[in-house]
Order: structure tokens, then C-alpha cells, then sequence
């Protein structure tokens, strides 16, 4: 049985068990026994993997762009601002993830200056408020370069800016994990927080691209080999 | 939702503390042969006219993955700088993310936090049980 | 590796790095200092990348307190520092980032101890 449409939360079926499958699920079960973590802990950390998506900071950036007194809150403290969208970086242990920690720090894009996020050590991301990160973010291809040539990989993504902007790439090495606020684009004036944050892509948020009243979705991405693999 | 919880007692070392080691990138025959022979989510999803960009195993291996990095057997870094060099050689190619499920068993396997023999055994009994 | 480096009771309720908040004593940098990256000899496992070490930069944001990543080898978790985001200009990093791009400029993350001040 399959379900033909794309739901977070509906796991498809497919009729047949590869061996990946099997992989996955004989290495946790293998883990567990051997006390390395606990069945409880990794249910935990898997409703969360099930529970995260980029619609709360879509909406935190929406909700930026209309009421100018949550822009401030958002921009001095986004760990708190999270909560105002239903996200709360303390889950699910109580005291945050292993991987994601809790101080969410929120760039805003200006006319003169534009954001975009990298991890060059590992790819961090704001999992809690932007879910999962995509593949080509984790590629070394893409953190070994955008630190060092941003806006050559900018320009691959389809992104191309006035050389008086200031590119600025957010290197996240550390406890801090960023989101981007994109400007808000013309074109979507007496639009609604909805309407505004169907268009906030998590693309956007990354820093690769800028939000269009015509685009609800990301762009597909090539994946790049990289060319030199080095060890950071 | 509490935070209380039991912690089983965890019976191997915490990971060493020394410099980033380069894992053993000679091949596990297991894995190889996983590598070789399994099927991707890919062309499963497509067989099966199914539109879900991810296999159903994803979150239950970011499950695994949180899991290891909070019990401190296998930290976030170490477990992606390890991925990313055998993501470079040996399972390039692999789609993500049964690359990174892969490279995860291999870089266990290498550090001991769990045996070739007893993962092809228990997959086995795995094979046996959800295909019944 | 980012240790988790505090006690379950400790962070519960206030999130890691907040648990941390009040250890370290005083700021030694605010922002808008400028600030050169030491070399320092990578005896164990660090976060500070190789492109930044000996550059100099600004001090753009002080961000919270807590154990730096270079202790967890020591199993020294008692001892916090504050961490700094720190703005680089492109040129200074890469000598032959383009000029047309003056502006351009990176940004990323260093605990005190990374720091002098220029």
C-alpha cells in the first residue's frame, strides 16, 4: 500500500525491506542492548526528527516582516522568539539536543548587506525551527567553498548580488546556530503572515536565496563533487 | 515531558580525546555487500510510485545518531568527519542517506561500539522478522 | 566534538549553554574591539578553524558563556569562557579575494581564549 502524497507524518509503504532498512533498524536495536543509549532516548530524538519543519521560522520571518515589535524580540533574543512561534529549543531533553544546542541567533538581511550560513565543521543548522537540513548543505563541496568563494556558490544557486552588497557568511562552528531574515520582496504588499510565510523558503533561510511572491517552493539543487578533499 | 530517565550503564569508554583520527577506510565485507547489493531509497520510491523524498528509516537514524552524541559513544563531529571521508571514498556512491547510515555502521564498527559478526547476525534475524 | 559538558541536573529547564550563565567572570572583549586570532597549538581537538588563525577582525556580537571545546580533553568542565562572534573582511582571510568585493565579510565564532586584542 503507498500513499502517493507527501506527508510528514504518513510513512509510505513500500512492498519490499532493503537491506538499509534492515541496517537501520539492527544497528539501533544492537546499540540499545548494549546500553549504549537507551530505547527511551532514542524515541525521544526520533519524535523530534518526526516533529521538525522550516514552517516556524517561516513564520517568525512573516511575522517579522508585519509587526515590527517581534522583529526586535526576534533579532535580541531567538531562543525566546522561538516559543512565540511554538518551538521550544529545550525539547525534547529538557535541555536541548546534542547537536543543535539552544542560542538561535536570527540575521537580518538589509538592503547593504546580505546573510548566508554555512557549518564548515560539520553542517550545524537550526534543526528545532527550520527542520531537517538539506543534503547539498552538508556537502563538502559546499562548506569547504562558501566560505571562501561565496558568491561564485551563490551565483550556482541562482543568486547574484550588486558587488557594493556586503556578502556575509555566518561560518556556525560553535554553540549558535543561525537562520537568515530575508528582506521582504515587492509584491506582497497587504498580504497576510500566512500568505508572507508560504513564500519564506527554507533556502531563504539558509542565505541561497531570496523569497519571490511567486515561489512556494526550493529550487532543485545539483549536487557538486568537491574538487579537493581536504581534511578541515 | 520529563527529563528524568533511566540510563542503562553504558559499557564501553567514552571516545577518545586525542586529534580527530581518520577512520579505517578498508572496506567491511558486511557493508560492502550492503553497499552493492541493497537497494536505495531512490529506486525504491520510484518502483513503487511513492513520493516521499525520504525512506522511512530517516528519523529513527537521526534518532540513533542524537542517541550515540547525548550518551557521549559517538560525537556529532567525529561521527560527520568520519562520514565525510568515507562518504569520499568507499561510499560515494551511495545516495544520503543510506551513505550516512553506512558510514555510521562502519565507523561503529572500527570503533568498537558494536561487532561485524554479531550486525550481520542480528540482521538476519531482522530480514527474518520483517519479511514474515 | 561539542561536548555536552554539564550535568543533566544543571541544564534541565535553562537549555545548554545558558546553564553556564554567571561562570565565566567578566567579558575580557565588547563589540567593536578589535581582535587578532592566536595561533594556538592544536594539542587536541579544537573548533577554531585553520582559516582564521593570526587574522584579525571585529568583535560583532558577544554571544553567551560556556566550557570551551578544547577542554572537554581535559574533562574540564568546570571552567567556562565567554564566546565571541568575530567579522573578518573577506580580503583578509583569502589574499586573493577579489577587490571588486571589498565588502564581502565572514563572520564565525571564537572563545576568549582564541583571542588578543589588535
Amino acid at each position: 500500500m503507498s500513499d502517493k502524497h507527501d506527508k510528514h507524518e504518513h510513512a509510505p509503504m513500500v512492498d519490499e525491506v532493503s537491506f538499509f532498512e534492515i541496517l537501520e533498524v539492527s544497528v539501533r536495536e544492537l546499540a540499545i542492548e548494549k546500553g549504549l543509549f537507551s530505547a527511551e532516548d532514542h524515541r525521544r530524538f526520533t519524535e523530534f526528527a518526526e516533529t521538525i519543519s522550516p514552517a516556524p521560522a517561516a513564520r517568525l520571518v512573516a511575522r517579522s516582516w508585519l509587526d515590527p515589535e517581534f522583529k526586535k524580540r526576534a533579532l535580541a533574543d531567538g531562543f525566546k522568539a522561538s516559543r512565540e512561534v511554538g518551538v521550544d529549543w529545550l525539547k525534547p531533553t529538557g535541555f536541548g539536543t546534542p547537536s543543535d544546542f539552544c542560542d538561535l541567533r536570527v540575521l537580518e538581511d538589509t538592503p547593504k548587506i546580505k546573510h548566508v550560513v554555512v557549518c564548515t565543521l560539520c553542517s550545524c543548522y537550526p534543526r528545532p525551527i527550520l527542520g531537517q537540513s538539506p543534503e547539498w548543505y552538508r556537502t563538502p563541496n559546499y562548506r569547504r567553498r562558501l566560505v571562501r568563494w561565496p558568491r561564485q556558490v551563490l551565483a550556482e544557486f541562482g543568486l547574484q548580488l550588486p558587488p557594493d552588497v556586503e556578502v556575509r557568511v555566518e561560518d556556525s562552528n560553535q554553540k549558535c546556530r543561525f537562520m537568515v531574515m530575508p528582506m521582504r520582496p515587492a509584491g506582497t504588499e497587504g498580504w497576510t503572515e500566512d500568505q508572507l510565510a508560504a513564500i519564506v523558503t527554507r533556502d531563504c533561510m539558509i542565505g541561497v536565496a531570496l523569497p519571490h511572491p511567486d515561489r512556494k517552493a526550493n529550487a532543485k539543487r545539483p549536487l557538486h563533487l568537491a574538487k579537493n578533499p581536504v581534511h578541515h | 515531558m520529563s527529563a528524568d530517565r533511566t540510563r542503562p550503564p553504558v559499557h564501553v569508554p567514552k571516545e577518545t580525546r586525542a586529534a580527530w583520527e581518520s577512520p579505517d577506510p578498508t572496506p567491511i565485507t558486511l557493508l560492502e555487500k550492503i553497499r552493492s547489493e541493497g537497494r536505495v531509497w531512490e529506486d525504491l520510491a520510484e518502483q513503487y510510485g511513492v513520493t516521499n523524498p525520504d525512506p522511512p528509516w530517516k528519523t529513527s537514524l537521526v534518532g540513533t545518531c542524537e542517541a550515540l552524541a547525548e550518551a557521549e559513544c559517538l560525537g556529532t563531529l567525529d561521527r560527520r568527519a568520519s562520514e565525510d571521508e568515507l562518504s569520499e571514498n568507499l561510499y560515494q556512491d551511495l545516495p544520503y542517506p543510506e551513505r550516512e547510515l553506512v558510514s555510521l555502521a562502519h565507523t561503529m564498527i572500527r570503533r568498537g561500539l558494536i561487532d561485524e559478526e554479531e550486525l550481520a547476525r542480528r540482521m538476519e534475524a531482522v530480514a527474518k522478522r520483517l519479511n514474515s | 566534538m561539542i561536548k555536552r559538558n554539564h550535568h543533566v541536573e544543571k541544564a534541565t529547564g535553562k537549555g545548554d549553554p545558558w546553564c553556564f550563565k554567571g561562570e565565566a567572570g567578566p567579558a575580557k572583549f565588547k563589540v567593536g574591539d578589535r581582535v587578532r586570532i592566536k595561533d594556538l597549538p592544536d594539542i587536541f581537538y579544537t573548533r577554531t578553524q585553520t582559516y582564521v588563525r593570526g587574522a584579525e577582525g571585529v568583535v560583532a556580537v558577544v554571544t553567551h558563556e560556556s566550557p570551551a571545546p578544547e577542554d572537554e580533553s581535559w574533562d574540564n568542565t568546570d571552567k567556562s569562557e565567554w564566546f565571541y562572534i568575530v567579522r573578518f573582511r573577506q580580503k583578509d582571510l583569502w589574499p586573493d579575494y577579489p577587490d571588486l568585493y571589498a565588502n564581502d565579510s565572514l563572520q564565525t565564532e571564537l572563545s576568549e581564549r582564541w583571542l588578543e586584542k589588535a
